[in-house]
């Protein structure tokens, strides 16, 4: 017999409460009598014996709350299964990018290593027995439903692919929550799982831990800044995970051409940053790790360089200070750009611009490919024309709460007036907050391909150089990152792995990954297209209009570090491993419900003394 | 408190007319004790006798004499004062248990006999009596005959309280120090004392020629041992004294049969020695008590 949580066994302390109250009703009250003429001494024999005293009502009552204890604890007795009885596993794999980092000298994967444990028990199972295999990276993900035999669950693990992401905790209590219904689950991972994770997960079940993968060097291309061309020196960010010197043979590529191409000495577990250019032209550069290390996915990295040809940019505000510092923002991320400032009132609308930049301003009229919109203008009283992005109302004071790229922030940041939009279908929200006082959360910012032309949105006013406020970086960031997007060529993205990329596309769009394989993709009523980038490198997508080419950069400083220590071989949470499989084997089979009708019982049984006692002394209660 | 009950008019409406018989004589103003009823110097004429010689001639009915040619004698009524003292135990174990309210009890049955014995003109007194510090402790009201002064009674009634050990013969004692002239003491108490102790002291109430009635007063709890079931440590309001007792069916059981025995041996007691025994279980039987026990007692209508 064991417990499948001990801890639960704090329970317990309610029989000291118990025993307590118990201690306290046997204490002996004193009593004022008229004269001790009437009454008759305890006997001896029950004066010497009151400490063992047999009181059944306590007896019941202990009986009663151990009982529930011992099932709330999940006592559980192991039963010999004959053979024959199905038995279920679950093999739940780690898919993070970390798996995928390559041991040994044969070049095979820790996900290798993990598939071969696993088929080791699959070939040890007795006949009958059913597998369920799933793993977990940024989400739970099922490959072989429960009911699934020893050759179907071994084409289950040939199928396994790592991910360019990192692992979630999240996905690994979905995956173990998945797997609860199984008599024995198998975690495969090269590192050990939150505590929590499984604790969450509550299992009923043994889980066997497996972990996978030794310590490996690995370098990992962290950040790649192209920098402005002919203007400003671009910089790669190359980190060593190794506790030793490792020799990095880095080469930078822009337009394909080799920018910089050298062999780099990397500190143990130190950072190089690798200065190159100024480029002399935009568009695309790669930057790689030719050297080979354990882990591939990190080996290479891109970014887009600015293009040097002009474009034409147009501010309008009303007001002049905004004016000036959003040209100067304009210019900061392309210094390429001829920014038009102007006021509204006076501003001819015939020309034709790159990027319109309008705040607090009608934006009818703008002839330009994409657009910002600061602070948009609420309808006019009576006006029946259709808004870009609607506004529904304004609020005073609004508080950004959370980037699409960062999440929810730690400490909201006090913006000032906002209008509270409805942005349409077509646009997807990238930041959030609330309006003080509120609780409601709406979109702060937005982005979106209105037909050809892209839109984004910034909902919050920027007067009063709100964005050149340190106390409020996340503002201009927010405001960089819109621009950016805005500026970018339309048929190339940069995405970091394990977004989601939204892509203008025509009919019959199909999808190329990195790896080669292709599958269709249906657009939208706004003729989009929306997938998941999990593998580092460039997705195609294809379609009756032109091909456009997604960029997926992969970093992750947990993932990367392959150099840490792995713990024990095969760790394993409550309850403790079991025997290996044989003719007939341990069944672990928890008694809750035994517990509970005994509890019940005995509770039962109290009633009825006390009903008893009640009648006896014609009490209303006892 | 029940006490104060029996200053109240619908309480002493009911003893409107009722007497206190008794069997001994009551003494002449002049206090010569003289036995049995006989000729006094009253003006209520009771009879007629023959005379005989000795008889004082003044009572000579002298018109029976002159159509009768015999010498009849005309007997009266004698003037009766007999002084009544009514003894209520004031000791601690009167209070005990506290919501039987025995003392309550005791003194709303001795106010009530009082009133009832000045229904005659007879002097009445309350004495309530407690142990205390070996000796006894005696209060004891002025006698009083007219009804008229009978809520002179009320403060020492509402100003009683229990307290000391039960000291019977002690207190007996005491007052038979007073030399008051045979009459009838009333005892009123729940004789939780030794029997030596309470038969000491009707003996010695017995030997100055006092008619001696008892009211024993028990509380209902006390007498049902009737106590919430436990494990409980009594201690003995008057002696301090401490025991353990299971409190259960079975020690009630024991109790009511202690009593039982007690009452008992107090009851034959009384037999033997001619004087009445009333019991008086339970503040909230009052009414019956006094519909059942008031005429053993000798009230009379």
């Amino acid at each position: 017999m064991g417990l499948l949580n001990p801890l639960n066994l704090l329970y317990a302390l309610s029989l000291a409460a118990l025993l307590a109250i118990y201690l306290r009703a046997r204490s002996r009250p004193t009593l004022e009598v008229s004269s001790l003429m009437l009454f008759e001494e305890v006997p001896a024999p029950v004066a010497k014996s009151r400490l063992l005293r047999v009181d059944r009502l306590f007896w019941l009552e202990a009986l009663a709350l151990g009982a529930i204890t011992l099932a709330v604890a999940g006592l559980y007795v192991r039963v010999n299964q004959p053979a024959g009885t199905n038995h279920r596993h679950a093999l739940v794999f780690d898919l993070g990018a970390a798996m995928g980092a390559t041991t040994g000298d044969h070049g095979s994967s820790r996900l290798d290593e993990a598939r071969h444990a696993a088929a080791q028990i699959i070939a040890n199972a007795p006949a009958g027995d059913r597998f369920t295999v799933s793993g977990y990276a940024l989400e739970a993900e099922t490959f072989r439903a429960a009911g699934s035999g020893p050759q179907e669950a071994r084409d289950a693990l040939a199928a396994l692919t790592p991910a360019a992401v990192a692992a979630r905790p999240a996905a690994l209590r979905a995956a173990l929550m998945r797997a609860r219904a199984a008599d024995q689950i198998d975690l495969f991972a090269d590192r050990p799982p939150p505590a929590a994770a499984i604790d969450d997960a509550g299992l009923a079940g043994r889980l066997n831990f497996h972990q996978v993968g030794t310590p490996a060097p690995n370098l990992a291309i962290v950040s790649l800044d192209a920098g402005v061309p002919r203007s400003t020196v671009g910089r790669c960010v190359v980190r060593n995970f190794s506790n030793r010197p490792q020799y990095c043979d880095l080469v930078i590529e822009a337009a394909g051409r080799e920018v910089f191409h050298s062999m780099l000495i990397a500190e143990p577990r130190a950072e190089i940053v690798v200065p190159f250019g100024p480029l002399a032209a935009g568009g695309l550069v790669n930057a790689r790790i030719a050297t080979p290390d354990a882990l591939a996915a990190d080996n290479q990295r891109w970014a887009l360089a600015p293009s040097i040809a002009h474009a034409h940019a147009l501010v309008l505000s009303r007001d002049a200070a905004v004016r000036d510092d959003l040209a100067r923002i304009v210019l900061a991320i392309n210094p390429n750009f001829l920014v038009t400032a102007a006021d509204p009132d006076s501003f001819k609308r015939s020309q034709h611009f790159d990027l319109a930049i309008i705040h607090d301003s009608p934006d009818q009229g703008v002839n330009a490919d994409s657009r910002l919109l600061i602070f948009p203008e609420p309808p006019l009283d009576g006006s029946k024309r259709p808004q870009l992005v609607p506004v529904t109302r304004s609020v005073a004071l609004a508080e950004l709460q959370e980037r699409a790229d960062a999440g929810t922030l730690s400490a909201p940041v006090m913006l000032g007036p906002a209008r509270v939009l409805a942005p349409p279908p077509w646009m997807e929200p990238i930041a959030r907050g609330v309006s003080v006082g509120e609780h409601e959360s709406f979109p702060l910012a937005a982005f979106g391909f209105d037909g050809d032309a892209l839109v984004g949105v910034l909902a919050f006013d920027v007067r009063d150089h709100l964005l050149l406020d340190p106390d409020r970086m996340d503002a201009l960031v927010l405001a960089i990152d819109l621009l950016r997007r805005l500026v970018a060529p339309r048929d190339v993205l940069i995405e970091p792995t394990g977004s989601f990329v939204t892509v203008a596309a025509g009919a019959h769009a199909r999808l190329t990954a990195p790896d080669g394989t292709m599958r269709s993709l249906v657009p939208d009523q706004w003729g989009r297209v929306r997938f998941r980038t999990l593998q580092t490198g460039r997705y195609l997508v294809t379609s009756n209009v032109p091909a456009v080419a997604v960029y997926a950069n992969y970093y992750d400083a947990g993932e990367s570090d392959l150099s840490a220590p792995p713990s024990a071989s095969a760790t394993s949470s409550s309850p403790s491993p079991i025997a290996a499989a044989g003719p007939s084997r341990l069944s672990v089979r928890p008694i809750a419900i035994p517990l509970v009708i005994l509890a019940l019982l005995a509770l039962l049984g109290e009633s009825i003394m006390l009903t008893q006692r009640a009648i006896r002394w014609r009490a209303s209660h006892v | 408190m029940l006490e104060a009950r029996a200053f109240e008019p619908e309480f002493l409406h009911q003893l409107d007319g009722l007497m206190l018989g008794t069997r001994r004589a009551r003494t002449h103003r002049a206090g010569q004790r003289i036995i049995g009823r006989h000729q006094g110097g009253g003006i209520e004429p009771e009879n007629f006798r023959e005379y005989s010689p000795g008889d004082d001639l003044r009572f000579l009915d002298w018109n029976a004499f002159a159509r009768l040619d015999d010498l009849t004698i005309r007997t009266f009524r004698a003037e009766r004062q007999l002084e009544i003292t009514i003894m209520v135990d004031a000791s601690a174990s009167m209070a005990v248990p506290a919501d039987d309210d025995k003392l309550g009890l005791a003194l709303t049955l001795g106010a009530g006999l009082a009133f009832i014995g000045m229904n005659e003109n007879d002097p009445v007194r309350l004495v309530a009596f407690a142990g205390r510090h070996g000796g006894s402790r005696l209060e004891t009201t002025p006698f009083r005959r007219r009804r008229e002064t009978y809520v002179e009674f009320r403060p020492f009634v509402n100003a009683l309280k229990s307290g000391g050990a039960t000291r019977i013969s002690a207190a007996v004692g005491d007052l038979l120090h007073e030399r008051r002239p045979p009459g009838m003491v009333i005892v009123i108490s729940d004789f939780l004392v030794s029997p030596g102790d309470y038969e000491e002291a009707l003996d010695r109430l017995l030997g100055a020629r006092h008619e001696v009635k008892v009211l024993n007063v028990m509380g209902d709890r006390e007498s049902t041992g009737n106590y919430p079931p436990g494990n409980y440590r009594v201690r003995d309001c008057e002696s301090g004294e401490l025991r353990d007792v299971v409190f259960g069916p079975a020690a009630a059981e024991a109790c009511r049969r202690r009593v039982a025995d007690h009452t008992a041996r107090l009851s034959a007691f009384c037999s033997r020695r001619g004087i009445m025994y009333a019991p008086a279980f339970g503040a909230s039987h009052l009414d019956e008590i006094m519909a059942r026990e008031f005429p053993r007692l000798g009230v009379i209508a």
